[in-house]
């Protein structure tokens, strides 16, 4: 058991202590027995069909890779399988879990201070801005918005996004009547990314809260489901952590559409089986979760880790090592799945979801190193290895498909005969290609399971069927979600490899924003991306073709995928065709159908701005422009740096940066005759972090004789003209 | 404005080309507007007040352009009546500058105070409280502790990070490759 946290908050005087009471400890070792052991039951049992079909075909060691193959993905697919086949069942019958365990409603949280953080890297900064309005508001309607501060914790290196966080932040802070309760603050420099921002929030301020809330870019959390966090944690005092299950929504083109409706019929099922063997063991996904500030900081400052890339250097997927860390302490850590008010949203195109699985790809395989690591508790390996594996899957699956065409070829090439013999299963009275199918079915069978259940589930839930436009509609989406997901798939299997095998050769992929139409991905970045897919594709078709055409149809779907990946790409990507596809009823969600308040503002306050023009693209140094020209921004800016420079590690930083130096005032005369253009950013961003500089170039740059300045200077003080 | 009694010449004021002061007008206005002064009589008034002052010194600095002379009149008018207003103690100009501008924003000179901005006192106590206390804060006050890692025991694992500066790794994993692809030629050729 953890001891108890002092109250440390100075501005929390009023809080309840905190009073630790014994809980009892779930006994865990049944659940996890039963639940994996269901899974190596079927794998052991469809192994065992597997090694018999290989056997009657002829033994061969190119054979056994393929079983072993066999045997760890299908038991990837079993453990899936059997997440939604348990998750099923509890959610008809009921099942321990924390909102359960005990009345948390009653406890009083007047006085206990949290602090909601809003880690921000070169975002959207009207959507980031607009997701904290939209939970702000939310939260004030509760009238508990004095527990809860908010914190926009900017790592932004682009120039224009920084200043534009901070203008767009004082807007928010003019508009809501904030000042005090919405905070931003911009690192010097982003050492650690995203866990050293949250550390670095934790280092200034952390002691003033006993909990804080980490929300994504695009989060937005309801007000109430974050008192109920606040209430629960206060209910649970071992709780290091609780972990909302956030709901995908907002989602505009079809691609973003079927995955927020695949997240939102499939993901109850899954997360009340994950539940089921988790219990107090959850896991941490980075955002949308509460945590206790003390024991956070205590055991959660992640160490670098020895050795090289891709494994050595500074742990990637913070969220998962964090949770490991505070079990490995006596913490618990839940998924309270069955609150709501939780969102964030996803990547709309196919594209951008593969460049955000490339992150995540290298820090999942960096937690093989972690996974060793002495006194981690069992079920935080188990955690980290599921991590693993599923970036892993997928190198395997091309590993088992490449394994099976070489034994193909084997068989052609040497002109072996195909004379199969009969099975050791006896009462297996089926042919050869009859056993090959019984085994394909079982295989689509479990893929498809839990699916099934998923629509099951829905049909005994009125409320939840409406939301979801009917179970016809539903229905009719899953088929279209589970086509669609069987070409997505061959594309994930070449994506991951690819990532996998570069995060393991220490090789970077490099990846810019992808280009964009007004609707979506445009043509020529599809091809760029796709055009290896589809060769694969071609060529890999076409070598089957040549081998052995019966196969051929097997691997229909595999190539399929690949070889229209380019249309498919494009066309998932348009927000037209979600648009058609939602008025047909298609993929609907709870939030699409009856849209919660805190989603409706928000989407109300961006279409507002979209109208207005307030978020459309603005050309380069645009931001430079205006914390030089404009006399509030310049304001706002200075007045947050020097408020800055009273943190002595943030006023060593700036020293660290060259701030205060003479050469700033030579880039500053630079800027100023040359324009913008002729400096580097890192140039530009050591003029904006100089409190004392500023201020002097503003006067400069309205005062000086306009021959002196560069035309682009003269062209940006004329916008201010009438 | 008084200066019209300084015209000397047609086309010309206070010994300028009116083309010149036209240039001054358009900076100074420029600057007024992005202070968000939108009033066009206060703005009109403004530009007059600063064009006012730059014409009394238009003849003793006849080396310097009109318009130079009346942003330099427009940045001391406003910065004399920053310290004015704010009581503020004798400070360099860009930071007295820098205070009153945020004084003006966090006031809401834009929404509600147009008219008194640059005006010569008494101006109302609400006004006046809101420029001195208007003081922006991006955080609270600073509550500072130290984060320190606990080094993970990796065990024998950690050594696998190294492998490549093992002494003749690369080496055997050379050797390892080669002798894979001669099994590899041998089992293809024999089967």
């Amino acid at each position: 058991m953890p001891s108890a946290p002092p109250i440390s908050n100075p501005a929390a005087g009023q809080a309840p202590p905190l009073v630790m009471s014994q809980m009892p400890r779930v006994r865990l070792g049944w659940r996890v027995f039963l639940f994996y052991s269901s899974a190596m039951l079927l794998t052991g049992l469809v192994s065992l069909l597997f090694a018999d079909l290989l056997w009657r075909t002829g033994w061969s060691p190119s054979g056994v890779i393929l079983l072993c193959l066999f045997i760890v993905l299908f038991f990837l697919i079993a453990m899936g399988c059997m997440h939604g086949v348990f998750g099923f069942v509890l959610r008809l019958t009921t099942d321990r879990r924390l909102t359960r365990l005990g009345d948390y409603r009653s406890q009083n949280i007047q006085g206990v201070s949290t602090a909601l953080v809003f880690p921000v890297h070169n975002e959207e900064v009207a959507r980031v801005c607009e997701g904290l309005r939209a939970t702000y508001e939310s939260l004030e309607k509760t009238g508990r918005l004095e527990g809860f501060d908010f914190y926009i914790l900017s790592d932004s290196t682009n120039p224009d996004k920084w200043v534009e966080e901070e203008h767009r932040w004082f807007d928010l802070i003019h508009d809501l009547d904030a000042l005090g309760r919405v905070y931003y603050r911009r690192r010097v420099s982003n050492e650690g990314k995203k866990s050293g921002n949250i550390r670095d929030f934790l280092s200034t301020w952390g002691p003033r809260y006993r909990y804080f809330v980490v929300f994504d870019a695009d989060s937005v959390m309801r007000g109430e489901t974050l008192v109920d966090l606040v209430k629960l944690m206060e209910a649970h005092p071992q709780a290091g952590l609780v972990q909302t299950v956030p709901a995908l929504v907002n989602a505009g083109s079809l691609f973003g559409r079927i995955q927020q409706f695949a997240n939102r019929l499939y993901a109850p099922i899954f997360i009340t089986g994950l539940n089921f063997w988790a219990q107090a063991f959850g896991n941490y996904w980075g955002h949308n979760a509460i945590i206790r500030t003390e024991p956070f900081m205590q055991h959660c400052d992640l160490p670098q880790l020895p050795g090289r890339k891709p494994f050595g250097g500074q742990i990637l997927s913070h969220d998962f090592v964090e949770a490991a860390l505070l079990l490995k302490a006596n913490w618990e850590v839940w998924m309270a799945y069955d609150l709501e008010g939780s969102y964030e949203e996803a990547p709309q195109t196919m594209i951008e979801n593969a460049r955000r699985d490339r992150r995540w790809c290298q820090g999942n395989l960096q937690h093989f190193m972690v996974i060793w690591a002495k006194g981690l508790r069992g079920l935080s390996r188990l955690h980290l290895a599921q991590g693993i594996f599923g970036y892993l899957a997928s190198p395997l699956w091309l590993f088992f498909l490449l394994t099976f065409n070489w034994m193909l070829w084997y068989v052609g090439h040497t002109g072996l005969s195909k004379i199969t013999v009969r099975a050791f299963t006896p009462f297996l009275k089926v042919n050869a290609t009859e056993h090959a199918f019984l085994i394909f079915v079982i295989c689509m069978g479990m893929l498809f399971l839990p699916k099934v259940l998923a629509l099951v589930d829905l049909a005994f839930d009125p409320e939840r069927r409406r939301a979801f436009g009917g179970l016809t509609n539903a229905s009719v989406s899953a088929v279209a979600e589970t086509a669609f997901s069987a070409l997505h798939a061959p594309l994930q299997m070449l994506w991951h490899s690819k990532f996998a095998a570069a995060a393991l050769l220490a090789a970077g992929v490099q990846w810019g924003p992808p280009k964009r139409t007004a609707d979506g991905i445009a043509w020529s970045e599809a091809v760029r991306q796709h055009w290896a897919h589809t060769v694969v594709g071609l060529i890999w078709g076409g070598a089957i073709w040549r081998l052995d055409r019966p196969t051929f149809w097997w691997f229909m779907p595999v190539m399929v995928g690949m070889v229209v990946s380019i249309p498919l790409s494009v066309l998932t990507s348009r927000a037209r065709l979600g648009d058609q596809a939602r008025r047909v009823g298609l993929f609907l969600t709870p939030e699409e159908t009856s849209p919660p308040p805190e989603l409706a503002a928000l989407r109300a306050r961006m279409a507002a701005l979209e109208e207005n023009g307030q978020i459309a693209p603005r050309v380069p140094d645009a931001g430079l422009a205006d914390v030089v020209l404009d006399p509030y921004v310049n304001a706002i800016h200075v007045s947050l740096l020097r408020e800055k420079r009273q943190n002595p590690a943030f006023a060593r930083a700036l020293s660290d940066l060259g701030v205060g130096q003479p050469q700033v005032r030579t880039l500053c005369e630079k800027l100023l005759a040359q324009g913008p253009a002729q400096l580097r950013r890192e140039e530009k961003l050591l003029i904006m972090s100089d409190a004392d500089q500023l201020p002097w170039l503003h006067r400069q740059a309205w005062l000086r004789p306009s021959a002196t300045l560069a035309r682009w200077w003269q062209t940006q003080i004329r916008q201010y003209a009438r | 404005m008084s200066a019209t009694a300084r015209i000397d010449a047609p086309g010309q004021l206070a010994g300028r080309p009116l083309e010149e002061w036209n240039g001054a007008y358009s900076k100074v206005e420029s600057y007024f507007h992005a202070l968000r002064v939108l009033n066009k009589v206060l703005l009109g008034q403004l530009v007059a007040l600063v064009l006012e002052r730059a014409m009394q010194r238009s003849a003793s600095e006849p080396q310097r352009s009109a318009t130079e002379l009346a942003v330099e009149e427009m940045d001391r008018l406003v910065n004399e009546w920053f310290a004015h207003v704010l009581q503020a103690p004798p400070a360099g100009a860009e930071m007295l500058s820098t205070r009153g501008r945020m004084a003006l924003l966090l006031a809401d000179m834009p929404g509600r105070w147009q008219d008194q901005f640059l005006r010569p006192g008494p101006w109302p106590d609400e006004f006046v409280l809101a420029m001195r206390d208007g003081y922006l804060r991006a955080g609270p006050n600073f509550q500072l502790a130290q984060m320190t890692p606990r080094p993970l025991d990796l065990g024998p694992i950690a050594t696998l990070t190294h492998w490549s500066t093992l002494p003749y790794v690369k080496m055997a994993v050379s050797w390892a490759i080669f002798g894979l692809l001669l099994v590899l030629i041998f089992y293809v050729t024999h089967h």
